[in-house]
């Protein structure tokens, strides 16, 4: 005799309420959810539990949902979609002003000691200027602008030493290296204090037994003020120079920004006041530069399961520990949203971030030495940066562990978008805009079959054969056309308007050269006007900055869906198919109608006939 | 053949209008030109039948996330970190380095944009019996030959085991480890499923030839490694 599916169904519930044994496909189901939202099969203690008659799943389903398991899960998502990585050998922000190179040279003892400097660093006797602080007359070698070098090096007197250079006890050995005596030197229980973790390498002096106290650099490195007066020599270097004998570089002439402003004050956090100004130091501590060298600052390397808990570890430089850092910011900025169940439309529109010590010292000190370069022909050389460096909090480059709520990052932040390593990952704008228009609108660009002829056209949203993809792409790009590629300048209005009259193409000589083509796309100028690169499509959108692009995708009606699907077919394992579109349809108005909150649409997911029919093949026997 | 119907349909539409009707190589009646073909009364269609279709969607199995994978074999290492567990796997060529697993398990690898594995591969399986054998040893090794583990404080062998044990007291014991790996009683597999593996604990006990373990400890050992790398503990 066959029992009909709705008698069976309700025999199974009733035997389940009044506390009979679980049948297979109850624990089947106990288990995914136990994976999805406790990232682990039950336990033992788990399974008995659950196999109790008052066992309530709904109750255990949400004292889970929001836990860490759970945002992680809900995370991976994004994650996967995003891929905030680098490259291990990407030579990604490497700019001079804020790395200390490391060098050895020998004491008046004749002992090799550390000496640390920075590179093109200014300072007032021409001999020197723009290299390391010794001539290689003084101490028998030419060192390099990394701090290799060649020679036979020579013992420098103590007048000397102590003319040029100064001993620091800096921000990575001191806990309190603001203090004018500081004593908290690093040791190795610093991983359980701040979770960072230095190697010996930076603990001893070059003889591998002496410890490191302090470091010593260049006295013009050493120096505090935030600020410096622009130092003009008058001098014009150009390239094809010769090279002065002794020096291995030219002599640094003065830039227009020089020449135009000296005697004034600028920033030393800039790229200005590092380049002109003899003034402008590491700060207290040298807290506003990395040293490259040696590399002995320990950095998680495999993690999976978070940079808590490392399957592998390397001491690198701390040049290149950023890039964790920036990675780690995008999870836990994720990992709040999920956590809290806010609102998801925050990931592309929120201004808020979290920041943990080395990412405060970054913001601070260090996101804004690749402003402005060229700009500076256009006046613009104080950044007006992505994450303004007043909203930062007070964490101490070493606090490893310690994250801090941003709320408010400044006037152009816009969620990831704004982020260096989503604008590092995805370099160009349109690679930017790309991304975006698949995670979020799940979308791709597909071109049209389409004979492609030979085209002078440079409007591609008009070209034959690219309008089909660049129409949208344009447009959707445009929005990034006031942060640099491969770099998160902001290039303001103020100073770099959609179109300047300067670089217009009305002069004899046609468009200027220097900025104006850097800035400016030649292809789209004309005699009376110009436009800035990447905004020929939507000029209003390089306006808009990624706030408006965040706004039009979250507005969108793609967007929910989207949602919803990247969501349902992570837990269900399989893409949705057309059998599934009432269902999504339904998830995603609830999912609007209810705020865009995360928890609800999984919570609706994982209870949803689809989720525990996920896996109903029979088992094979083995 | 094809350029000889061809040709045989060249030379219909050449012919006089006359000409009967030609039927082609492909079975198409062919009307000489100028000739239409008479309206006739069309047979009736065949009654319809009715088929019932399952249209449930039929889902492969979803495989476990590898950080799944990884947090669940930490756990059954009795909660270590990653690093203490390769400490405690290392050893008589049991286990190489985490990085050599990472990959094969299915995690992506954002650096270089490599996706996730979300289907289960022959390297992948291999890797999960690799780690499963080194697993299954070491924790034979705490829990079962030293016992300096107290019961209640054992991860996978939570059980005093007995020498040579008939199907009755292997059964119990299993079903500990059932439990386990594969999160359900052995008595609701689907299968003979206890059967099978008391077969294999005596088949590997009985050509157990000595080593560091006994006979019923390298029977277990066997039984465990299998239950890890079982389809339905790396999928759900």
């Amino acid at each position: 005799m066959r029992w009909p599916h709705a008698v069976v169904l309700a025999l199974a519930m009733l035997a389940r309420d009044t506390g009979a044994e679980r049948t297979l496909p109850d624990y089947r189901y106990f288990r995914a959810l136990s994976i999805d939202v406790v990232g682990r099969p039950p336990t033992r203690a788990e399974l008995a539990e659950f196999e109790q008659p008052t066992f309530n799943l709904d109750k255990w389903l949400d004292t889970r949902l929001g836990g860490p398991a759970y945002v992680e899960r809900i995370r991976r998502i994004y994650a996967d979609l995003l891929r905030l990585e680098l490259p291990e050998n990407s030579a990604v922000f490497r700019p001079p002003s804020i790395l200390l190179q490391w060098t050895t040279i020998q004491d008046p003892d004749g002992k090799t000691v550390s000496l640390y400097f920075r590179d093109a660093q200014r300072r007032a006797k021409p001999e020197i200027d723009g290299q390391v602080c010794f001539t290689p007359a003084e101490i028998g070698v030419t060192v390099g602008p990394e701090g290799n070098h060649s020679g036979t090096p020579k013992p420098v007197s103590k007048k000397l030493l102590d003319e040029r250079t100064v001993v620091v006890k800096p921000w990575w050995l001191y806990a309190d290296y603001k203090d004018k005596q500081p004593r908290d030197r690093a040791e190795p229980g610093w991983v359980q204090r701040f979770g960072y973790e230095l190697t010996w390498s930076l603990f001893t002096e070059p003889d591998g037994k002496t410890p490191t106290t302090g470091v010593r650099v260049c006295r013009e490195e050493a120096q505090l003020p935030a600020t410096g007066r622009v130092y003009a020599t008058g001098r014009d270097s150009k390239k094809g120079d010769p090279i002065p004998s002794g020096r291995t570089t030219r002599l640094p002439g003065d830039t227009a920004f020089a020449r135009a402003n000296a005697g004034r004050l600028t920033s030393c956090t800039a790229q200005t006041g590092y380049e002109s100004s003899v003034e402008c130091g590491c700060g207290i501590g040298l807290e506003r530069c990395l040293p490259t060298s040696p590399g002995g600052f320990v950095m998680p390397w495999i993690t999976p399961l978070g940079v808590n808990q490392p399957f592998d570890s390397a001491p690198r430089p701390a040049a290149l520990w950023l890039r964790a850092w920036w990675s780690q910011e995008a999870i836990h900025f994720l990992d709040r949203i999920f956590q809290d169940d806010r609102d998801v439309r925050e990931i592309l529109i929120s201004p808020s971030t979290m920041v943990n010590g080395p990412l405060a010292q970054f913001y601070r000190f260090f996101a804004n030495a690749t402003c402005c370069g060229a700009a500076a022909e256009l006046g613009y050389s104080k950044a007006e940066p992505l994450f303004d460096p007043a909203t930062v909090p007070t964490l101490a480059p070493y606090e490893v562990s310690n994250w801090k709520v941003v709320e408010d990052r400044g006037p152009h932040a816009a969620g990831v978008l704004t982020m260096p390593m989503f604008l590092l990952k995805y370099g160009s704008r349109r690679q930017r805009a790309h991304v975006v228009y698949n995670a979020f609108m799940c979308k791709e660009f597909v071109a049209e079959t389409v004979k492609l002829a030979p085209s002078t056209e440079p409007d591609l949203t008009k070209r034959a054969g690219c309008a089909s993809c660049h129409k949208r792409l344009e447009p959707m790009s445009a929005y990034f056309a006031r942060i640099q590629e491969s770099d998160w300048t902001y290039l303001p209005a103020s100073h770099l308007p959609v179109s300047l009259d300067r670089c217009t193409a009305g002069g004899p000589a046609g468009m200027p050269m220097g900025a104006c083509r850097t800035f400016y796309d030649a292809d789209f100028t004309t005699r009376t006007s110009t436009v800035l690169r990447g905004a020929y499509s939507a000029p209003s959108h390089a306006d808009e900055g990624p706030r408006g692009l965040a706004r039009e995708v979250t507005s969108s009606p793609e967007f929910a869906p989207c949602v919803v699907r990247n969501v349902a077919q992570s837990l269900l394992g399989r893409q949705l198919t057309v059998e599934d579109e009432a269902w999504k349809t339904a998830l995603a108005d609830r999912f609007r109608d209810g705020g865009f909150r995360m928890r609800s649409l999984v919570r609706s997911i994982l209870t949803s006939t689809q989720y525990r029919h996920a896996n109903d093949r029979a088992p094979r026997a083995e | 053949m094809r350029s000889m119907a061809l040709a045989l349909l060249a030379l219909v539409a050449c012919q006089r209008s006359d000409k009967p009707a030609v039927i082609a190589p492909t079975g198409v009646v062919i009307a000489p030109r100028g000739e239409l073909i008479a309206p006739a009364a069309t047979d009736p269609l065949p009654a319809h039948g009715f088929v019932t279709l399952d249209t449930s969607l039929k889902a492969r199995r979803r495989a476990v996330p590898a950080e799944v994978v990884l947090r669940a074999y930490l756990g059954w290492f009795g909660g270590l970190a990653p690093r203490e567990a390769f400490l405690r796997a290392r050893g008589n060529d049991l286990f190489d380095q985490w990085s050599y697993y990472l990959a094969a398990l299915g995690l992506p690898d954002h650096h270089v944009d490599a996706p996730r594995v979300s289907q289960s591969n022959t390297v992948m399986l291999a890797t999960m019996g690799r780690m499963g054998e080194a697993l299954c040893i070491r924790s034979i090794e705490r829990d079962l030959r030293t016992r300096t583990t107290p019961l209640a404080d054992r991860v996978i062998f939570a059980f005093e085991p007995v020498v040579g044990p008939d199907r009755a007291a292997f059964a119990s014991r299993f079903d500990v480890l059932h439990r386990t790996f594969l999160g359900y009683p052995a008595t609701l597999a689907p299968t003979t499923r206890t059967e099978r593996f008391f077969a294999l604990y005596r088949a590997v006990a009985a050509r157990h030839r000595g080593g560091r373990l006994t006979a019923d400890e390298t029977a277990w050992a066997a039984v465990c490694t299998a239950l890890v790398q079982h389809p339905e503990a790396w999928l759900y």
